[in-house]
């Protein structure tokens, strides 16, 4: 015992060794990380977006071993036992408003996400094991983020994209809820994988009543792992976490000014989250605010300033820019970055930093913005604004249409379509729930209103039909449409199916949701390009850098199916029981019937006495049957007389029991 | 036939039959056996109907189980125990080997006598084999032992006070490959008056003291795993930031605990770092001893369980158990912290436990500061002597969770007596001792689990019982009787393994999904659809017999009347 325990201490030993060793030769920047960041951008309709950004990072285990100081146990967890590769996870509530919001920037293409929870994850698993692994894995993010992602199990429920949405060779799971409401039971989850909550940094500003008052929040999580990657230089895994939302200003101060229209409502952290940031996380990284002002408002600024002082260039190389005729800033930015590349635009947008490691409890960091003289500007559109809505009436079929509109004048002269006769090209994705049965051959084409033949405009279509009970209909294309197009819509007709019993929900009147649409502009990449190349380092303006193609999601459909009356198993089993019992009965007194003896008993009851109620009933009787009256010694008539009054009878017995089965049976 | 025919008048006057009263042919059988026909048709169908709507119920061997948990919840399993006593340098002449062993079982009688806890498992079961080892001369009680007569002269005792080395020696003169498990006891004569006993690592001791905490023993997980997840709190990073390499420690410190409780349980470690974790009682200054004292009556409120989000981990699922060990790192204002024990004290460890969830040690940094504006502080590392300690601290806090004493060195009724800790943490008679008690507690755990099983699944009659669940609850009594074979043979592991799976099989067969699914189908529900049909049919059916029954026996009686009337006439 004692010589095996040695060897087995030295074998320990001998790897702890050459572990560190190892971990020498490497790098020694690896090491966890952890950095926060907050974007605050005026929007045109008098609101303004928060854009919170949090980014951990861990060095892959094979270097630096399974035990983190920063990085969220659970998240590495999952990550390792489910081999995800990559994964994203979003809670929205509101929708994201792609015309008064923008369409073209990264933070709505990143972050503008259809209602509900939707999910997509990537696994680094044979190819049979991806459904368990998924399957698995929503079961665990369900008990994470309390919240019924668990729905997202069956097979009915999330499909397995191509090469659309992104293509990971076939491992890849894509689902929605659309119906699933968001609230603090899944933030504060979120909240918990930040080393420091919401205790301390830019997250203290997370005011629970000021965010879910807001027009839009959605709140994310990206995680990227390349842990089982082969290949020796793998950057290990990286979890970002998002919170997007959309606040009005509401300060005394707005509301007085609403007389003026067009004055920008004036806002500051405190009166937007009614709270202040007390200094940094003190675990991370970096902890910067940034103040977007975007290339349109830029433009109009510059517009502006031009009037008033005559110079042009004066609002960016002016010493106190932050506080000018038009607006002011409270305080004053560390630095100012200004976007680069964007070739065709003459202005570009601005960022003003201002870092919070300069602030602490004495002199919390609360940075206002006011607006002097009213400006207005339109954020930049994508080039085809994308809805969808559904057509025909009843409960029988219809038809799913997907419009897309120019949204303006100055963006069909974007990348790509210089040229006259060049093609845009447009992706679409579209799951639609099995019960909603898409016939896919009668896929039409409008451009500009005119029909067009299917197959010139679609360069390339994947469909795979939904199947009852088992799997959804999921429809990826991509759509080639000409550069000038003013309008484009494509139909798709539908039979709605039946659903078990047992399948409907609770709230089966409501109507059932098809999930957003995903449409893509593969041709224009959402990105802000900046000057200095160190600021790579800083991972919210990474997000801003990186080179995505420009995405919107469509709305959630609401489609009402036929919903049964959900008693009717019992009433058809009650009628059908009722019949067979009367007829049962009847036969059986039917085969007791003495004739001759009921006979000779109604002719002495006659003799005796006559009931005058039994001679009306005859009479009646006799009118109904148009026979004349007999009188009731006749042997003819009396026994048909007691036939029906023993029918009468049975069927007041029967009628009593099968009323007290209706009733035991709905009080169950 | 069996109407009543139309008596002829002409008779009437000379017979004096009363067609009222009296009848003259037989009644009929033709309707009433129609009657009962159906009536006896229904009845035979019934069994049929039940049949057709039974839902399948795997068979449960509900006897067997019964006589089980009546079995172990009346005695608890005895595992024998082998006790040997070696007296060297004793007078042989003045005890028989036979009185020794009988004083020493009557002795060891009355210590198993005083603390009864459910599972003390060599309660009264054991054996005592005494040896009398004088200068080469031996007498035992008992011809196999194989004590090697005057092995221990070449060790010489007076000069040696090594407790570890004789411990050592003893192992190498006992062969421990032999089926059965001897503790041995070694008694020396020596010219000192006082008496020591040292307890070792291995089976054997110098005097072998009563020393275990009595207490139930719970903290595996109904699979037989245990999570330890090791938490590092700063309770306010703003002041100091503590960091650990938890890495080494893994490796150093814990993986061998983890190899000896192998034979117990599955046990992985993992560790987190975790901030703004503030305890949620309070503290007050005492200037006396220039601290922080928070009192043992604040012990229930310091886990902040709003705060401290250690939360369970992925790695837990199912039925494991965690437990949970942190170290608390104090904020500025309440630095240095220290437990004040009952009497006064402060407490050495500065940390305590809470029994199923784990420990706690509150470590304060080295250097108080009073200075708490600094504005970025530094991540500092807990260095490896300070971790050390902290870690044995852990130990002791784990030990005691499986009911164990925490510390090496206690004062014991005869003298000093010393318990050598192996660098394993747990020493192999203490491991005999859990494995023991583990065995006893999980045959209970499963025990009772099978019980409530059997008292469910008899409790509702219509519910769903799967063969996987049949299977299960089969399986598990059958390692439930292994591990009673097992344990009264003495194999330990076992007995020990054995017992894990049958408590393993029990809950399993408990919590079957299928158990707690909706899919049962009530009687209310089966009355609602069968009765539209079957009370109209069966209050006819009842109704024609109760009838012709009735008719017939009136008729008859009429028939009686007649024939007694033609009889008198007769006569």
């Amino acid at each position: 015992m004692g010589i095996r325990e040695s060897i087995f201490l030295l074998f320990l030993i001998l790897i702890s060794t050459y572990e560190s060793f190892a971990k020498e030769g490497l790098a020694e920047e690896l090491n966890e990380e952890f950095t926060e960041g907050l974007l605050l951008r005026p929007l045109p309709d008098r609101k303004v977006l928060a854009h919170f950004h949090f980014q951990s990072s861990v060095p892959p285990t094979r270097t630096y071993g399974r035990h983190h100081h920063l990085f969220p146990k659970s998240i590495y967890q999952l990550v390792n036992k489910f081999r995800v590769r990559e994964m994203e996870l979003s809670f929205t509530q509101g929708r994201w408003n792609y015309e008064s919001w923008g369409g073209y920037d990264p933070i709505s293409s990143n972050n503008a996400k259809p209602p509900g929870v939707e999910l997509w994850a990537d696994f680094d698993v044979p190819l049979d094991q991806v459904d368990a692994s998924w399957k698995n894995l929503t079961h665990a993010l369900s008990g994470l983020f309390c919240a019924s992602i668990n729905f997202l199990e069956h097979s009915t429920s999330y499909s397995a994209p191509q090469w659309s949405f992104h293509s990971f060779a076939g491992k890849l799971r894509y689902g929605t809820l659309p119906r699933e409401a968001v609230c603090t039971e899944n933030l504060t989850p979120w909240l918990k994988l930040l080393p420091c909550r919401d205790k301390a940094g830019l997250s203290a500003l997370m005011d629970r009543p000021s965010i879910y008052r807001g027009y839009y929040h959605s709140q994310r999580l990206h995680l990227t792992s390349d842990e089982f990657d082969a290949v020796k230089s793998n950057s290990g895994i990286m979890l970002e976490q998002t919170l997007t939302v959309v606040l009005q200003p509401s300060t005394l101060e707005a509301r007085a000014m609403v007389s003026v229209k067009t004055l920008q409502p004036s806002w500051s952290l405190s009166s937007l989250f009614g709270r202040k940031v007390h200094g940094r996380c003190s675990v991370s990284k970096s902890s910067n605010v940034y103040v977007q002002f975007e290339q349109n408002l830029v433009s109009e600024l510059k517009e502006m300033w031009k009037e008033s002082e005559g110079s042009e260039s004066g609002i960016l190389i002016h010493d106190d820019f932050w506080t000018n005729p038009i607006f002011e800033m409270s305080a004053s930015p560390h630095r100012v970055v200004k976007e680069v590349g964007n070739l065709q635009q003459e202005d570009s947008s601005i960022l003003y930093e201002f870092l919070v490691e300069d602030y602490n409890d004495s002199e919390p960091f609360d940075l206002g913005l006011r607006w002097k003289l009213p400006v207005a500007w339109l954020c930049q559109q994508a080039p085809l604004r994308a809805s969808r809505f559904l057509m025909g009436s009843g409960n029988e079929r219809g038809a799913i249409a997907i419009s897309l509109k120019s949204s303006g004048i100055n963006n069909t002269q974007r990348v790509g379509c210089s040229e006259k006769g060049s093609l845009l090209s447009i992706d679409i994705f579209q799951v639609v729930p099995w019960y909603v049965k898409v016939y896919y051959h009668t896929l039409k084409v409008f451009i500009d209103g005119e029909l067009q033949s299917t197959m010139e405009n679609i360069e390339n279509m994947h469909v795979s039909p939904s199947e009852d009970k088992v799997s959804p209909g999921v429809m990826e294309m991509i759509l080639r449409l000409p550069c000038g197009v003013k309008t484009a819509a494509l139909t798709l007709e539908f039979d709605k199916g039946f659903l078990h019993i047992d399948e409907y929900p609770p709230d089966a009147n409501q109507g059932f949701d098809i999930p957003s649409a995903v449409v893509s502009f593969t041709d224009f990449q959402a990105s802000i390009g900046f000057e200095d190349n160190f600021l790579n380092k800083l991972p919210i303006l990474n997000e801003l850098q990186e080179r995505k193609h420009v995405i919107c999601y469509t709305e959630v459909l609401l489609v009402p199916l036929t919903t049964p009356d959900f008693s009717m198993p019992y009433n058809v089993i009650t009628i059908t029981c009722t019949v067979f019992a009367l007829y049962f009965g009847s036969l059986l007194n039917a085969l007791r019937r003495r004739v001759g003896e009921e006979e000779r008993l109604l002719k002495s009851k006659a003799a005796k006495k006559k009931g005058p109620l039994t001679s009306l009933l005859s009479k009646l009787f006799a009118k109904l049957t148009g026979r004349p009256v007999n009188p009731p010694e006749t042997p003819s008539a009396s026994p048909s007389f007691i036939d029906y009054k023993l029918i009468v009878k049975v069927i007041l017995v029967a009628g009593m029991a099968v009323k007290l089965f209706r009733s035991s049976f709905q009080l169950n | 036939m069996a109407e009543i025919s139309e008596a002829p008048s002409t008779s009437n006057l000379d017979t004096g039959f009363d067609p009222e009263t009296m009848r003259k042919s037989m009644p009929g059988l033709k309707r009433l056996s129609l009657a009962l026909t159906v009536l006896f048709s229904f009845l035979l169908g019934l069994p049929f109907l039940l049949k057709s709507i039974a839902i399948y119920r795997s068979p449960l061997p509900f006897r067997e189980i019964d006589d089980l948990s009546t079995a172990i919840e009346s005695s608890p399993i005895l595992f024998p125990c082998h006790f040997r006593a070696v007296f060297v340098d004793f007078d042989p002449n003045s005890y028989t080997a036979d009185q020794l062993s009988i004083s020493v079982q009557a002795h060891m009688a009355k210590l198993a006598a005083k603390n009864s806890p459910t599972c003390v498992t060599c309660a009264s079961n054991f054996t005592v084999y005494v040896t009398l080892d004088s200068n080469s001369n031996c007498i035992s009680n008992w011809n196999n032992v194989d004590w090697n007569c005057g092995a221990l002269n070449e060790f010489r005792f007076a000069d040696k006070r090594d407790d570890g080395l004789l411990d050592e020696y003893l192992e190498s003169v006992f062969d421990d490959n032999r089926n059965g498990k001897v503790y041995t006891v070694v008694v020396v004569k020596t010219e000192e008056e006082e008496v020591r006993a040292v307890v070792g690592k291995y089976r054997h001791a110098w005097i072998m003291e009563e020393g275990l905490i009595p207490g139930e023993f719970k903290p595996v997980g109904a699979d037989g795993r245990i999570v330890l997840s090791f938490n590092l709190l700063n309770a306010d990073p703003r002041n100091w930031i503590y960091d650990w390499d938890f890495q080494e420690i893994d490796e150093n410190l814990l993986a061998p605990i983890i190899e000896a409780l192998k034979p117990l349980a599955d046990v992985s470690v993992e560790s987190q770092v975790l901030y703004h974790t503030p305890k949620s009682s309070l503290s007050f200054w005492d200037a006396k001893l220039d601290s922080y004292i928070f009192s043992t009556k604040d012990l229930p409120f310091f886990a902040n369980s709003n705060e401290w989000h250690l939360d369970t981990s992925v790695a837990a699922g199912g039925r494991s158990k965690i437990l949970q060990f942190v170290v608390y790192v104090p904020s500025a204002k309440e630095c240095p912290l220290r437990l004040q024990l009952p009497n006064g004290e402060i407490s050495t460890t500065n940390g305590f436990i809470s029994p199923m969830w784990g420990g706690i040690v509150v470590w304060n940094p080295s250097a108080c500061l009073t200075d708490s504006k600094i504005k970025h502080p530094l991540r500092h590392k807990i260095s490896p002597e300070e971790s050390r300690k902290v870690f044995e601290v852990f130990m002791g806090q784990l030990r005691q969770l499986f009911g164990l004493k925490s510390d090496g060195l206690f004062v014991g009724a005869s003298g000093t007596s010393a318990l050598l800790a192996s660098e394993r943490g747990f020493s192999e008679w203490e491991l005999d001792v859990l494995s023991r008690q583990h065995s006893c507690f999980n045959l209970l755990q499963c025990g009772t689990t099978l019980g409530s099983l059997s008292r469910l699944v008899q409790s509702l009659p219509r519910m769903i019982i799967m063969d996987d669940i049949g299977k299960q609850g089969k399986y598990s009594l059958e390692a439930a009787k292994l591990t009673l074979s097992n344990a009264s043979l003495g194999i330990y592991d076992a007995s020990a393994e054995s017992s894990r799976q049958a408590r393993l099989l029990a809950e399993d067969a408990f919590y079957h999904p299928s158990m707690m699914s909706v899919g049962y189908f009530s009687f209310e529900h089966c009355f609602a659809v069968y009765s539209p049909f079957f009370l109209p049919v069966s209050l006819h059916v009842l109704l024609a017999v109760l009838r012709e029954w009735k008719r017939h026996k009136q008729e008859s009686k009429k028939y009686k009347a007649w024939k007694a009337n033609v009889a008198s006439f007769s006569y």
